[in-house]
């Protein structure tokens, strides 16, 4: 009999269907608990933690799974490892005060489009499933631990969305060069956000250098009275001045005679590194075999 | 006594910065001098150490102190590893010998004497009683000859050589011991040196010998007869013992040598410039106006110095501490550029060295001074004697040593004469092994004065003759004709004199199409007392290494048709094949016209003319030429007129992009970074009106800088994409033909590059172009330095940021640098084409960039010591390949400097990175190889993201496999095999296909996926699509940790993966592990223990694959 559990993990196999480049039907583990993450958050109760997803994984696949497992209704959502977090194109500057005012709290970045049909999970991943109630997790459970104990089959078939081979692979071509007048808006929506975005930073940090904190100090920002200046203004000048610094000492580089005396100090203990260094080197060569035996 | 030696030094100094002047170089004269003063500090303590050499290395402390300038103290400290591991251990090596030597020399002594015979009697009694025969040379004497033959007991014998100077080296084979025995004179007569009587004399003597020694040494030692140096007319005994151990590390042989007392015959009669083989049917007293027989006299005269020189050797090495070794360094140098004294390798070895040698310390500069001082180091010796020999052109103006001036016939063979010994060291050159000897010496000088990189290896230990590297092209000539014509009367087999009229016949008609021509005589093997010698069976190679400035030349100018006489010797040399023409400048010349083609076979089409014009029409059919092969496997062909195209249309578009009105920033640049704008892409760039590039080829485009660049590193990309918008639509209107897309890339680094612009040109070349933008740098430097953003964050900044230096500026000066030099090395392009075909085949390329490659492939053009850069695909090719095998990247970067402007400070600071790398990762985890450059002095650019550890192991494995292929299989080696790869040693193999591996586009201008519907415009979709390829990175990034993933490139079908072996244990379950796992077989139910799932996985990868994939195999 396999194994039902790892650690507190509920094992659930699933079985992949054979296909013609690989027919051999084979058997995928999934790894499944409740949710119970570090930081709570509301809906642990209703939520499956589940490891080790086949890399094709997608919601679509999922609540198939989940539908075959305990029937339809029960799946609401799924949330895959690294995936970050993809809001629909904000609608064009219309009511621009209040979805403002959402940016500077959120600092949300507008996408590209996308490029893809549908991503990847690398190897061996996990994702947080929600369902609808926490008796669906139970129920999920139960089930799993109900087919481990009818012992072979029985498992839920994974079915694979969305498209593979040389298809995923145009349609990504297709999708990697999106119309110019869709580009050029997503563009100048981000542009605009951003503008709006470091201008509101400026004006922080103008306001920063006037308004003492609770400790009563006033925070010395870069810039003059005119306004705060960008960043690589202020690398520009520091190279100056380091350059100017080092023209300084140079000049009078060879002026006193412990000047030189150091010098040639210093260039004769290179030397003496170098060569140390050398016999080092030749010392390590030696103990390869047949370094210095003229090839025949 | 104590002054003497001082005052030696100040006389030496003098010829020796003579020497220098010539050459006109710094290094020479400070490495000199430097190791001059080492001396100098040296020799009043170093007695003693100098008898030891382990303690050399008090000598090193001392002249590094007061020196000052130490350019080569890893050179010295090489070179005495060197000489400690060469020399033989005489006690341990050469056990018995001694003892050997002694019983021979009394068995010698107890040989009873033999009373004169006619020539007649003296080859039957032998035959009869002892079933010798007697070596006599060709011709064979006389049966009438009314001399006497005898033998009677030596008058000295005496061990001579390298054995009795301690300057043996290690060799494969066995060590050889040179035994002297001196014919008493009194079996001479005074005119023996006549018509070869000195030598029949000599033959029977050596065989009345064996004969004697046959029966007393039967039981220990085995006998044979062998010409010295291959010279017929020297024949020896060679002693070998007889093996009782299969000891095969104690083998040595001792050969006895004939002898005569010098002064023996007069030396006057046997200078280079006198006849001493008189034709038979001239009786006339004046042998002065017959033609010189030079090789035949100064064989005899060897015979009668042999002492003469041991002795002069002793001297010298008494005279001066660094001789012996200097002797030693030089047989290493011969040895490994094929030299040595026999006359099928050059004629030039360890004796000739070493008495020009021991002959400079005492003349042979202007006025009789001295060219090489006694109190020089081994080293400053060595290197004297190589500035010697390429300075000096022996062959136009010979080297009288202690005599006058001699007037001499006008020859091209070179003369050193020794005139107290009545010789001419270099009698046993040719004209092409001298020819040869002087290019080594001159290219080992420019190596030597290369201050920058360490030459060690290329002096002394790479083994540089081997035919295939050394060579372009090999001819062998298997069948030699019966009868060949000379005028000359010396003395010479059938095979040298054909030999020399074939090298005459080529070398006059190749001109300045072939920089050297090398003939190789097949070399003599010795052979039994009871046989006769054979002539050896071997085919005549003739090697050749081209101009490849002149080698494909179409057209040969030949003299004008008014110079009468010099128009007749052409017209006789060239047979019909001279024409009379009439050139644009108005010349009329006689002239010759090729056939066009490549460069091998224009220089085929000249050889076989030439060979059936000489030596006629049956003759020439069997010629079989080697070294052709590699560069047919080229797809395309060498010929760079496809890369010429793109260049021309990317300096089209420059143009035009130069012109545009209305761009947001005023434009700095427009440079290239793609493989096909560099001359290095295996395929060609093939474009035309109707089918566009498949690859569009990269470029970037710069703008002066700007204030107005947002201060955000993602903005900034975003900022690109509207530049390309802009750029895209202002091209469109003053370009119809021009059709122009945005794409998008990276899309899961939003810190890199995320957009770029396809223009598909009206003649159909297509550029991808990037923006460069230099505050990327620096907010990407910010990024990695900001302690408040997380780890992740960090990495992806630092993966940007080493993506950013790589594309936007390392590429564009290797693209520059490379592009350069493609044109100054006109074979530099298709070496490059050919190695990453190789590395294709063997599946490596994904992991070794290309532009790794280029840098190995230019490292054999601009550092290409102990050779000059190749001047074919071939010697390109094996040069490189032996380069990889013998890299040791453990502890060695490898450094291309393009512009010759490194110092060696940044050589070391190359070496000192490499050294802190190995420190911090000493499992080698992360960086592998160091590949730097003069742009790049990390030597990471190009090796970031590869090869691996393993993955450069195999690369070592395999170009180790394939040199030593090459070097069993010599001249039939089949260069299809170096390419042939198995995929036996893979896990698994995904089978890619065959709609999908796409085929080479262009020739029947089909679409690349004959799949895919493509009709007119829709072409232009297609550009850039390579399916396999995404799939492979989808791959890869899936499954980073598990699997290894091997494919050959664009055309293989195959997808080899390796599953990654410290992961196929089983593991202790855990949420992260990075791949898929199944639980572990337990007895009991419960497992707690995890383990690669590889049936899940494959078939993930088939399910990815989907119709790409034909069949995923598992192998083991």
């Amino acid at each position: 009999m396999s194994p039902s559990q790892i650690s507190d993990y509920a094992l659930l196999p699933i079985t992949i269907p054979p296909i013609p480049s690989y027919p051999h039907q084979t058997t995928h583990t999934l790894y499944l608990r409740p949710h119970a993450p570090k930081i709570p958050t509301p809906n642990d109760a209703r939520s499956l933690f589940l490891v080790n997803l086949p890399i094709d994984s997608t919601t679509a696949s999922l609540r198939s799974l989940f539908t075959s497992l305990v029937g339809a209704g029960k799946f609401e959502d799924c949330s895959f490892e690294h995936e970050r977090v993809r809001k629909p194109l904000p609608a064009p500057a219309n009511g621009s005060k209040k979805r403002k005012r959402a940016d500077d709290d959120t600092e949300e970045e507008i996408e590209l489009p996308r490029t893809w049909d549908r991503d990847l999970r690398r190897s061996g991943s996990s994702a947080v499933v929600l369902l609808v109630d926490e008796k669906s997790v139970e129920l999920v459970l139960k089930t799993v631990r109900k087919l481990h104990k009818k012992g072979r089959g029985g498992w839920p078939v994974w079915e694979s969305e969305g498209s593979t081979g040389s298809q995923r692979y145009r349609l990504h071509h297709t999708l990697s060069f999106p119309d110019p007048k869709i580009l050029q808006a997503n563009i100048d929506t981000f542009m605009s956000a951003f503008n709006d975005r470091e201008e509101s930073r400026k004006r922080e940090e103008r306001k920063g250098r006037q308004v003492p904190d609770e400790d009563g100090f006033v925070t010395v920002m870069r810039g003059g009275r005119t306004g705060p200046a960008r960043a690589e203004e202020v690398e520009r000048k520091r190279a100056e001045m380091e350059e100017r610094e080092r023209k300084k000492r140079g000049e009078m580089g060879d002026f006193y005679r412990f000047q030189m005396r150091e010098r040639r100090k210093e260039v004769q203990g290179e030397m003496v590194r170098r060569f140390e260094e050398d016999r080092r080197r030749v010392e390590g060569m030696r103990r390869e075999r047949g370094r210095f035996r003229p090839e025949s | 006594m104590t002054q003497l030696p001082s005052k030696r030094r100040k006389l030496g100094h003098t010829p020796s910065a003579e020497l220098t002047q010539e050459d006109e170089s710094e290094n020479v004269y400070d490495a000199q001098s430097a190791e001059e003063s080492a001396d100098e500090v040296a020799i009043p303590q170093s007695k003693q150490a100098a008898l030891r050499p382990k303690h050399s290395q008090a000598i090193d402390d001392a002249a590094l102190y007061a020196g000052g300038s130490y350019k080569s103290s890893l050179f010295k400290l090489q070179v005495d590893e060197l000489l400690a591991e060469v020399q033989p251990n005489y006690e341990k090596r050469l056990t018995g010998v001694n003892e050997a030597l002694r019983k021979l020399k009394t068995f010698i002594e107890e040989v009873e004497d033999c009373d004169p015979v006619s020539v007649t009697e003296a080859t039957k009694s032998l035959l009869k009683s002892h079933k010798i025969t007697i070596p006599f040379p060709d011709p064979k004497p006389d049966r009438n000859a009314a001399y006497k033959l005898m033998y009677s007991r030596p008058s000295n014998i005496n061990v001579v050589g390298s054995y009795a100077l301690k300057t043996m080296v290690k060799t494969e084979g066995s060590l050889s011991i040179d035994m002297v025995l001196v014919m008493p004179s009194a079996i001479f007569q005074e005119k023996d040196y006549l018509n070869y009587r000195y030598f029949y004399k000599r033959a029977y003597y050596l065989a009345c010998l064996a004969a004697g020694l046959q029966e007393k040494v039967e039981d220990e030692f085995v006998l044979a007869f062998e010409y010295l140096h291959g010279n017929s007319l020297q024949p020896i005994l060679v002693v070998k013992p007889k093996s009782d151990s299969k000891k095969s590390n104690k083998s040595y042989d001792i050969r006895i040598i004939p002898a005569v007392p010098s002064g023996t015959f007069a030396e006057s009669k046997l200078r280079p410039d006198k006849n001493a083989i008189r034709p038979k049917d001239n009786h006339s007293e004046q042998s002065s106006l017959l033609p010189p027989t030079p090789f035949y006299n100064a064989t005899l005269q060897s015979d009668c110095n042999i002492e003469p020189y041991l002795k002069l050797q002793h001297a010298a090495a008494k005279q001066s501490t660094g001789f012996k070794d200097a002797c030693i360094l030089g047989r290493v140098w011969l040895g490994q550029r094929g030299f040595s004294s026999r006359l099928s390798d050059g004629g030039f070895g360890q004796f000739e060295w070493a008495a020009l040698t021991a002959l400079l310390m005492k003349g042979g500069g202007p006025k009789g001074h001295s060219v090489l001082s006694p109190s020089y180091s081994s080293y400053q010796m060595f290197k004297a004697l190589l500035q010697y020999l390429s300075i000096n052109d022996l062959a136009s103006k010979p080297v009288c040593f202690e005599i006058e001036n001699m007037l001499t016939a006008k020859s091209n063979l070179p003369m050193a004469y020794d005139g107290s010994r009545g010789q001419n060291l270099l009698f046993k050159m040719t004209a092409w092994s001298y020819a040869l000897l002087r290019d080594e010496a001159r290219t080992s000088l420019e190596m030597l004065n290369d201050a920058t990189f360490d030459q060690f290896e290329s002096t002394f230990i790479i083994m540089s003759s081997q035919q295939l590297q050394r060579y372009d092209c090999s001819l062998n000539i298997s069948s030699t004709p019966k009868q060949v014509e000379t005028n000359s009367y010396d003395h010479a087999t059938k095979e040298r004199i054909f030999a020399m009229r074939m090298f005459d016949v080529l070398h006059e008609g190749l001109m300045d199409r072939v920089k050297l021509v090398n003939v190789q005589l097949p070399s003599t093997n010795s052979w039994s007392l009871k046989s006769s010698s054979t002539p050896p069976q071997e085919p005549l190679l003739i090697s050749f290494v081209f101009d490849p400035a002149n080698i494909d030349r179409l057209v040969d100018h030949g003299p004008s048709a008014e110079e009468k006489k010099k128009a007749a010797k052409f017209q006789k040399f060239w047979g019909e094949k001279a024409e009379l023409r009439r050139f644009k400048d108005g010349s009329i010349l006689e002239s010759l016209v090729w056939s066009p083609g490549s460069a091998h076979a224009v220089f085929r089409e000249i050889v076989t003319y030439l060979v059936t014009c000489h030596f006629g029409a049956e003759f020439s059919n069997s010629l079989e030429f080697v070294g052709e092969g590699f560069e047919k496997l080229l797809p395309g062909g060498t010929s760079s007129k496809n890369f010429e195209a793109l260049k021309q249309a990317f300096s089209t578009l420059q143009n035009q992009i130069k012109d545009l009105e209305g761009l947001p920033l005023q434009l700095r640049q427009l440079s290239a970074i793609s493989p096909q704008l560099r001359y290095s892409s295996i395929e060609t760039p093939i474009f035309t009106f109707t089918q566009p590039m498949i690859r569009p080829a990269d470029i970037l485009i710069q703008f002066e800088g700007s204030g107005r660049w947002p201060d955000d590193i993602v903005a900034i990309q975003r900022t690109k994409i509207a530049f390309l918008l802009k750029i895209g639509a202002l091209l469109q209107e003053v370009d119809g033909t021009v059709v122009i897309r945005v794409g998008l890339e990276n899309e899961d680094h939003q810190l890199q590059n995320s957009a770029f612009l396809d223009i598909i040109c009206g003649s159909g070349a297509v550029f991808r172009l990037r923006i460069h933008n230099d505050r990327e740098q620096t907010l990407l430097e910010r990024h990695i330095k900001d302690k408040s953003s997380n780890h992740r964050e960090r990495e992806d900044a630092v993966s940007a940021l080493s993506m950013y230096k790589k594309t936007f500026l390392q590429l564009p000066l290797l693209n520059q640098s490379i592009s350069t030099h493609c044109t100054r090395f006109p074979l530099l392009s298709s070496t490059m084409r050919l190695v990453k075909m190789w590395f294709n085949r063997h599946m490596l390329s994904r992991h070794v960039s290309e532009e790794l490659i280029e840098l190995i492939v230019a490292r054999t053009f601009l550092h290409p010591y102990p050779w000059r850069a190749p001047s074919s695909t071939m010697t390109g090719f094996l040069r490189t390949l032996s380069f990889i095998s013998r890299w040791d990247w453990r502890q060695k970067p490898l450094v291309v400097d393009f512009t010759g402007t490194m110092t060696t400070k940044d050589v070391d600071s190359v070496n000192t990175r490499l050294e802190a790398w190995r420190k911090i990762d000493p499992s080698m985890n992360r960086t592998v190889l160091i590949a730097a450059s003069n742009h790049d002095i990390t030597g990471t650019a190009f090796t970031d993201s590869g090869p691996s550890k393993m993955v450069a192991a195999r690369m070592t494995a395999l170009a180790r496999s394939a040199c030593k292929l090459v070097k069993e299989k010599g001249r039939d080696l089949d260069h299809r095999a170096l390419f042939a790869s198995s995929t036996a040693d893979y896990n698994f193999i995904v089978h890619i296909s065959p709609k999908f591996t796409g085929t080479q586009p262009g020739k029947n201008s089909k679409p690349k996926f004959k799949n895919l519907e493509v009709q007119g415009g829709a072409d232009i979709e297609m550009i850039g699509l390579q399916p396999v390829e995404q799939y492979l990175q989808e791959l890869e990034k899936l499954y980073t940790d598990s699997i290894v993933f091997f494919h050959g490139g664009v055309g293989s079908n195959v997808i080899a993966g390796l599953w990654n072996p410290q992961k196929a244990a089983p593991r202790q379950f855990k949420v992260n592990l990075a791949y898929a796992t199944k639980p572990s077989k337990h007895e009991d139910g419960e497992a707690d223990e995890v383990v690669i799932d590889k049936a899940a996985i494959l078939a993930e990868i088939a399910r990815l694959g989907g119709d790409m994939v034909s069949r995923i195999e598992v192998q083991h």
